[in-house]
């Protein structure tokens, strides 16, 4: 039997590696080795609480808002610090602003070239090309002449040797099922979200919360002032200024993104059979004036959607069994609040070829709610919100399903999650402008509060709280855990999204959601595992873990 | 602005941090004439983009592994940088070639992109620099202030009042 080692990024610890063993043109059995970020209260601990959003933001390479966000929640959590209204509408535009352009950039740069053959791009007629570009969408660019400019660019890019991005796809594979045409067209909007995002972003450096580097949080609300009158404050023009890139964003997720998705996803429906998963769990983000999320927090067992459980963190336990850690009360499960992060390194000296899969084999604990392991990402949110019958996402959903003539069963899938992402992404692109209306309406009241600074000082703190931060980043949901004593940091852990999708097996054998989905996937040639990879890559790992780079062994 | 640097690497892993505390000493002790700007790139890759694309020449600080000596300081320039980008300390590294890949594929990559590197000493969790990165901070600095001195920027030591 082959056993494939898919390890992206050798000598780098932030890494994902997958073993998975093969039989019969199946993948009989697959092991995920990651690192999460661990170790984060050795850098924090002693530490002022309000600073530690400072520090969190850098703990990913990506994803530098969503850090600083959790954090900021979960100390204020700790505190009870309670967040004006215009901080709750500013980090929502934030928050839905992220989401969008994280989603469309993992769509095009990380994912879209395990469904699009690039070289067959360039077999593509311009014509034709441009006649199936005005068939699904108006997207105005869409000439003959635009798609053969396209096309020459690649051409010149890919025979200048220097293949850069596109080095590392499995060019002509069978698994490839697009005509040149389709190809073709997803190159260029490949190209075209490159340019597209750049822009976008441009309102979260209006806000300060990406200069590069997010400034405007602070534990109690917003750094950045709101008023109207004020030149150096956020005013009417930068209302003016934020709908202009979200209406830029909301035009090319409606006539770009989605029209793609479902373009794509109509040759590879065969996927809504691969990669499913059966339990699902979202804290729910975007709260509004009462508190209450506009995506809901739930959880999701054996695929029943008639029955979504509210969430409760403290239901979270993280094993070690299979993790390089020991901890001091033995093979226990720990409640993050009372995490503990000593290394325990018992694998093989690298360079090495295969993981010892029968002991500890990940740096990635084994988070589980209720002892089961827990998919989380935009394909949890939106079952969660399907099953409680959410309006707007349920008139997506069902959009896309109808269109792809296929049913709810569908969504537990790989094919189910990656157009979740784009249903999603639609109505985040949405929702930005919503709070941008909503953010000026509080500004005409004459609100320009933006900051609780009640709970600033540490002598109104209790002199022992903890907390808990949660944020639906666009990978799935985020959770900083802190415990405070004397006004400082005692202990500081971070669930991040990879850690509950990439998880691997726990104290009871059962496999984490990224090796449970990938059992069953076709592999067409062991060689060359572009399957594995579409499974993986719809749980859209960080940005490294996303590289297209393969390690191939046989057993 | 013609010119930019950009600091790149993870402040929370100890000599990998060394590219951000180098832009952050040349923002804060030195006056440049004509005016550059200075980016503490962090861990970021494609996000840089909207800021790289400004640049008609740029100088990334950070770990290189020139498989030499900790401490071990040199210039990189153009075509030189790809194969250094091999060996990633972290995450960042790839973030940093994809950057540099995309923006040629897009058309924005700077005329002129320069990399100073350092071999670092420790890579793991923590916030200070080894004392062998820190005996070399001015030595990095010097070597930045060289190249922009090539590239007519007047570079003058501030005094540091306050």
């Amino acid at each position: 039997m082959a056993r494939l080692v898919i390890d992206p990024v050798t000598r780098i610890e932030g890494h994902l590696r997958v073993e998975a063993t093969v039989n019969g043109g199946k993948v009989k059995d697959a092991w995920s080795s990651c690192t999460m970020w661990r170790g984060m209260e050795i850098v924090l601990k002693g530490k002022d609480p309000r600073d530690a959003w400072a520090y969190t933001q850098r703990a990913c390479g990506v994803c530098t808002t969503v850090h600083a966000i959790a954090s900021v929640r979960a100390v204020e959590d700790a505190i009870g610090a309670k967040i004006p209204d215009n901080a709750r509408i500013l980090r929502n535009i934030i928050m839905a602003n992220q989401n969008v352009q994280d989603h469309v950039i993992h769509f095009y740069h990380l994912h879209a070239l395990d469904w699009v053959d690039v070289t067959s791009a360039l077999k593509a007629d311009p014509k034709k090309t441009s006649e199936l570009a005005k068939k699904i969408s108006s997207w105005p660019k869409n000439s003959e002449t635009y798609f053969k400019a396209i096309q020459d660019k690649v051409k010149a890019f890919v025979e200048s040797g220097q293949l850069g991005i596109f080095s590392n796809g499995y060019w002509g594979h069978s698994a490839y099922k697009l005509p040149p045409e389709a190809n073709l067209l997803a190159v260029a909007h490949y190209l075209e979200a490159l340019d597209w995002q750049r822009e976008v972003i441009k309102i979260q450096a209006l806000l300060g919360a990406k200069n590069p580097h997010p400034q405007t949080f602070v534990v109690g609300g917003q750094s950045t002032p709101v008023d109207p009158e004020s030149q150096n404050a956020l005013n009417a023009d930068s209302i003016a200024f934020m709908l202009k890139y979200a209406d830029m964003a909301l035009e090319f997720v409606e006539k770009v993104y989605i029209p793609d998705l479902l373009a794509v996803a109509s040759f590879y429906k065969d996927w809504a059979g691969y990669g499913g998963f059966s339990n699902f769990l979202a804290c729910g983000d975007w709260p509004d004036a009462s508190g209450k999320m506009y995506l809901p927090g739930g959880v999701i067992k054996n695929k029943n959607l008639a029955k979504i459980e509210p969430l409760d963190h403290k239901k979270f336990k993280e094993y070690i069994t299979h993790s390089w850690y020991k901890y001091s009360q033995g093979d226990v499960g720990l409640h993050p609040w009372e995490g503990e992060t000593t290394p325990n390194y018992t694998g093989p000296k690298p360079p090495y070829e295969y993981l010892n899969v029968d002991g500890k084999y990940s740096w990635g604990k084994a988070i589980r709610y209720e002892d089961l392991p827990m998919e989380v990402g935009p394909l949890a949110r939106m079952l969660v919100a399907y099953g409680l019958g959410h309006k707007d996402v349920k008139e997506v959903v069902d959009m896309v399903l109808k269109k792809l003539g296929v049913g709810p069963e569908a969504l537990f899938s790989t094919l189910g999650r990656t157009a979740a992402r784009g249903i999603e992404t639609l109505l985040m692109a949405k929702k930005t402008k919503d709070y941008i209306f909503e953010l000026a309406a509080n500004m005409g009241k004459g609100d320009t509060k933006i900051a609780d600074t009640d709970k600033w000082d540490p002598k109104t703190w209790p002199k022992e709280c903890k907390g808990v931060g949660f944020h639906e980043a666009p990978r799935g949901c985020l959770a900083h855990f802190v415990v405070i004593k004397d006004g400082k940091i005692a202990n500081y852990q971070m669930v991040v999204p990879s850690t509950w999708n990439l998880s691997p097996r726990d104290h009871k054998g059962q496999r984490g959601p990224v090796e449970e989905a990938l059992v069953g996937t076709p592999v067409a040639d062991s060689k060359l595992p572009l399957e594995l990879l579409r499974t993986i890559h719809s749980y859209d790992p960080c940005m490294a873990c996303g590289m297209h780079m393969i390690e191939v062994r046989e057993e | 602005m013609e010119i930019g640097i950009i600091g790149v690497g993870n402040i929370l892993l100890r000599d990998e941090g060394v590219g951000p505390k180098v832009a952050e000493i040349l923002k804060k002790n030195y006056k440049f004439e004509p005016e550059i700007e200075i980016i503490d790139g962090g861990t970021l890759g494609l996000d840089l983009l909207v800021f790289i694309e400004r640049f008609k020449k740029i100088i990334i600080i950070d770990v290189v592994d020139f498989q030499k000596e900790p401490g071990y300081t040199d210039v990189l320039i153009g075509e030189e940088i790809p194969p250094y980008l091999k060996t990633r300390f972290s995450m960042h590294h790839v973030g940093i070639q994809d950057l540099l890949e995309v923006a040629k594929l897009i058309g924005i990559l700077p005329e002129e992109v320069v990399v100073v590197g350092i071999q670092p000493e420790v890579v793991e969790m923590g916030l200070d620099l080894s004392e062998t990165i820190t005996g070399k901070i001015n030595e990095l600095i010097k070597r930045v202030v060289n190249i922009l001195e090539k590239w007519g920027v007047k570079c003058a030591l501030q005094s540091r009042q306050k």
